[in-house]
């Protein structure tokens, strides 16, 4: 809620902006790392507006086709429907957007891009995210990538059964088109130095990731049949090939360790994944466990690798110990084990996936020096994200701890402000503040939602999946990822009340579906809560009411230019529900309305009242159809009632003033498609007299 | 609080036949509470004789709305927007009350009633209001268990029942209930039947009651009914 009440004298001075009414940050956003609008591009995917909503994606999300498949979404872990019935699928609605836009999306570059060059060292997400928003600035960013294509350990590690190779590519080619150099195949440390790019490029972004694995010292390690993770899952991403024999053990259990050990599964190998943690300790996600379980891998939790056992030249086993704890009383990692139980499990390769590090081959002939951990070592400022070097910076996960794609790119675009600063000659001062945003919904609104469950993501099933390389998961058809839009509750786009106005009559209240408006002294709405259906707008007799986010009369003006649009003759302006509508007939492409009909789509038709009916009648239409769905089949619990009183009370109004009573009808849409809404725009056009 | 209800329409054309410039003055006191006089009942009444108005070809006419927190304070008359004697005719939606007060403060100006000023009422459901008070002038509550005799007695005696009371309903209508017979039972769920009994002298009417007994103002978009009808 506000701190400060809204009032009429504040509000007159809102003249072409709703800069008061400005929406609180949902949660999702928050919780997101480059904080993407979420609610803003899934309020434009229900509205059927692929285009906007992919451009509000892009925004904020360099890399947004890889995104759309392997997110961790944190964005969905904080969606406040998670505590109603499940949070929005709010990845899978991502990915239906930017699939359908594919390579056509959208390119803004900056007008002139004259500015100084600065050099990137590694295309992974957080240096392609870094020189995006630099050349976006007007800078000339080239970066350098040892592998032969850019995109990162997105491109060379995460097994292309979750990742396609050219949903990559889309990205890549999507930063470059904005004035993006990348150079490809060189190595720097070894091709070059950045040394040398310090004399070619004003600045240097070091965003080399952790391009090595970890090991462990385990007698018999040196075998050839001891793969690194890394090393394993590069050559599947290159399909080079691969000796793993039939019985594969992979050690570790965060998600690294699953890629490897599904990707063992799909090159024919039976798989065992072995590892410290129980299974609630484990630092999989548990839709990865599941995953991984379903396609037949085995998980021993709990043991400790002692020695990979090797006879005659061949792997025969490894011996592993009792785990008797992970973590120590400040739940720091710290394994203790029981020697006294030891086994030996049989397998004949073993894939160490127990982390990985930073590769600092990149420092040759350079002055920046790694701290105790590996990591790039900062200057005095820790938040700058300069090294010891002036004008050598790092981001990315050679700088935080290991995290997301997504956490790389924010990190990516930080440094990229802090460049900025740096060579506009201003003091790097980089604030995360972020403004203030929703806490979760409260039980008592949750429980009085309409329950909408979240639609399953599509997926091969287990035994399928697991014999080929084929993307296990798939894009939602259109139909789903509308609905799932339009679970998106628009969280803190509510209500406001005008105090001055307020005559403290309790109408918000008695309408309200959710009990939102406390009613004292004046009414106030708590946007945290409010569910922006707009019942109580439409019934303030105060006109109190205003919503947030929108200018106080949108829908008038909107529909006053639609119908002097209409060319001369019967107009009718038809008032449609939108809650199970097609795209196409929101944007317009689908079959055209009847001649002399203007459509208005909304979101629901709750926000309609006499008023706006009667002010379409004034604004030159000779008729208004309000189309709803039928009882109980809209978002929100009372629509149909209050559409069915409303558009009766706007009748007896007509009446009252010798019109036709007619020029006012309700159509309720009973099949969700369009020719019942195209047969009852006819039948209403058809039925007037003028 | 007191409530109103509009006006029918035709005596509002006709009233408002002689006018061009018109003010439709909203009150943001009882009548936005019950419904009748806001600031959005201004709005659509303004849009109705608009509509009206272009269906009778008057191309001359205008509908201005305003509204002030109260028409029956002095103070708030400074917060509308023009004064009200630059309109030909002012068309008060507030009740009785605003629409004297408004004519008083702006002597020179045509103040006009929109609404028919009913009485005093609680609000006893969604969108419906019903009369508790009869206005009298000497409250008699204290004796007749908080129902009003004036306002549900159809005769308006102080002294009931009368012998026209059965089973509980009137001999005025059976479908009105006997006010008299609700309080004689309000009092004896209260063990306070010597009240029943007291007998009060004749009250002076100054002014006679309509004897339809309470009387209701429903705003049929706030109540909880399914039904639509053409
Ligand atoms: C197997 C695996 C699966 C993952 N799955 C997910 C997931 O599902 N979802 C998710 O959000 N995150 C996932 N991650 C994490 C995510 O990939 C990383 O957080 C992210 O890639 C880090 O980005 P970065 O730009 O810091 O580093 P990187 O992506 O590692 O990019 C660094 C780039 O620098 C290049 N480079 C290194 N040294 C040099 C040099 N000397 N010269 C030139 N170039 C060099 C590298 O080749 C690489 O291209 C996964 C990570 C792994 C390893
Ligand atoms: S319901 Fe929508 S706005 Fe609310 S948290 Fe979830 S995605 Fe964000
Ligand atoms: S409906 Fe309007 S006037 Fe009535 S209490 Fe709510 S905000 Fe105030
Ligand atoms: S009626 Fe709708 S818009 Fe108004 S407070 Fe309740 S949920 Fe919010």
């Amino acid at each position: 809620m506000r701190d400060v009440d809204l009032t009429s004298a504040a509000m007159a001075k809102l003249t072409g902006t709703t800069e008061l009414l400005d929406r609180e940050w949902a949660p999702c956003r928050n919780a997101c790392p480059v904080h993407a609008d979420v609610r803003a591009y899934l309020e434009a995917a229900a509205a059927g507006d692929f285009v906007a909503a992919a451009e509000i994606i892009r925004r904020d999300i360099p890399f947004a086709s890889i995104c759309g498949r392997i997110c961790h979404h944190p964005c969905e872990q904080n969606c406040r429907r998670a505590d109603v019935e499940g949070a929005v699928a709010i990845r899978e609605v991502k990915r239906f957007v930017v699939e359908g836009l594919g390579a056509s999306a959208p390119v803004h570059k900056a007008i002139l891009q004259n500015k100084a060059a600065v050099a990137i060292v590694g295309a992974g997400p957080a240096g392609l995210a870094a020189a995006l928003d630099l050349a976006k600035l007007g800078y000339r960013p080239t970066v350098f990538e040892k592998f032969p294509v850019a995109g990162g350990i997105p491109r060379t590690a995460i097994p292309k059964y979750r990742l396609p190779a050219d949903v990559v590519k889309q990205d890549v080619d999507w930063i470059a088109a904005h004035g993006v150099t990348i150079v490809t195949g060189v190595e720097i440390g070894k091709d070059k130095t950045i040394a040398d790019l310090q004399k070619q490029f004003a600045a240097v972004l070091v965003t080399t990731g952790l391009a090595k694995s970890r090991t462990l010292p385990l007698p018999g390690a040196d075998h050839p049949r001891v793969l690194p993770v890394l090393t394993f899952l590069e050559a599947v991403a290159f399909d080079q090939p691969l000796d793993i024999g039939k019985n594969v053990l992979v050690i570790g259990g965060g998600n690294v360790a699953v890629d490897a050990a599904r990707s063992a599964v799909r090159l024919g190998a039976r798989v065992q994944m072995m590892m410290l943690e129980d299974e609630q300790e484990m630092p999989a996600w548990w839709w990865e466990q599941h995953e991984a379980k379903d396609e037949g891998v085995t998980f021993i939790h709990r043991r400790g690798p002692v020695e990979i056992v090797v006879k005659g030249g061949k792997i025969t086993g490894l011996k592993h110990r009792k785990v008797t704890r992970v973590f120590d009383e400040a739940k720091k990692f710290s394994p203790t084990y029981d020697d006294a139980d030891q086994a030996v499990a049989a397998c004949d390769a073993v894939i160490l996936a127990i982390g990985q590090m930073p590769d600092l081959g990149f420092l040759a002939g350079c002055d920046v020096k790694p701290d105790a951990n590996g990591r790039v070592l900062f200057g005095i400022n820790k938040a700058t994200h300069e090294t010891a070097v002036a004008g050598v910076f790092a981001a990315g996960e050679i700088v935080t701890p290991p995290g997301s794609a997504v956490e790389a790119c924010a990190s990516g675009q930080r440094a990229a402000k802090a460049i900025d600063m740096f060579l506009s000659g201003k003091p790097i001062v980089l604030n995360d503040a972020t403004p203030p945003y929703i806490g979760t919904i409260d039980a008592q609104t949750a429980d009085k939602l309409i329950r909408c469950d979240r639609n399953p993501t599509p997926t091969e099933p287990a035994d399928v999946r697991a014999k080929n390389w084929n993307e296990f998961e798939h894009t939602f058809p259109e139909p789903t990822a509308l609905a799932e839009a339009r679970r998106c509750m628009s969280c803190g786009s509510g209500a406001e009340v005008v105090v001055d106005k307020c005559a403290a009559c309790q109408t918000c209240f008695r309408v309200c579906p959710f009990d939102i408006p406390k009613v004292t002294d004046v009414a106030r709405i708590d946007s945290a809560l409010c569910q922006a259906c707009g019942l109580c707008m439409a019934a303030c007799p105060a006109n109190a009411i205003v919503p947030k986010g929108y200018e106080p009369h949108a829908l008038r003006d909107r529909v006053k230019s639609a119908v002097g649009k209409l060319p001369a003759g019967k107009k009718v302006v038809a008032f449609i529900n939108g809650f199970h509508a097609d795209a196409a007939s929101w944007t317009g492409k689908a079959d055209p309305a009847p001649a002399g009909v203007a459509e208005i789509y909304l979101s629901s038709i709750s926000r309609l009242g006499p008023a706006e009916i009667l002010a379409a009648i004034e604004a030159g239409a000779t008729g208004v159809l309000v189309v709803t769905e039928p009882a109980g089949a809209d978002r929100y619990p009372t629509t149909m009632r209050k559409a069915h009183a409303y558009v009766t009370r706007v009748r007896t109004m007509l009446k009252e003033i010798g019109l036709n009573p007619d020029r006012a009808q309700l159509a309720v849409r009973t099949a969700a498609n369009r020719a019942v809404v195209v047969a009852a725009e006819r039948d209403c056009m058809n039925s007037l007299i003028r | 609080m007191i409530v109103a209800d509009r006006k029918p329409m035709e005596e509002i054309l006709a009233m408002l036949a002689p006018y061009k410039r018109v003010l439709v003055l909203a009150c943001g006191g009882c009548v936005t509470v019950c419904v009748s006089g806001g600031e959005k009942q201004a709005d659509l009444l303004a849009s109705q004789l608009k509509l009206a108005a272009a269906a009778a070809g008057r191309a001359d006419v205008q509908f201005d709305v305003d509204c002030i927190t109260r028409q029956c304070d002095r103070e708030f008359a400074a917060m509308l927007k023009k004064p009200l004697d630059q309109y030909d005719a002012v068309l008060s939606i507030a009740c009785g009350v605003g629409v004297g007060f408004m004519s008083e403060l702006a002597p020179q100006a045509t103040v006009l009633p929109g609404l028919n000023t009913t009485s005093y009422d609680a609000s006893t459901a969604k969108g419906v209001w019903q009369e508790y008070c009869g206005g009298c002038g000497d409250c008699l509550l204290a004796e007749t268990g908080g129902i009003c005799p004036i306002v549900r007695c159809s005769k308006g005696l102080t002294n009931g029942t009368c012998g026209g009371t059965k089973t509980g309903k009137c001999e005025v209508s059976k479908d009105m209930d006997c006010g008299w017979y609700l309080i004689f039972k309000k009092l004896q769920a209260a063990g306070k039947l010597e009240l029943y009994t007291k007998v009060r002298p004749a009250k002076k009417w100054s002014k006679d009651r309509n004897g339809k007994g309470a009387r209701r103002l429903t705003h049929k978009e706030l109540m909880e009914t399914e039904e639509f009808s053409k």
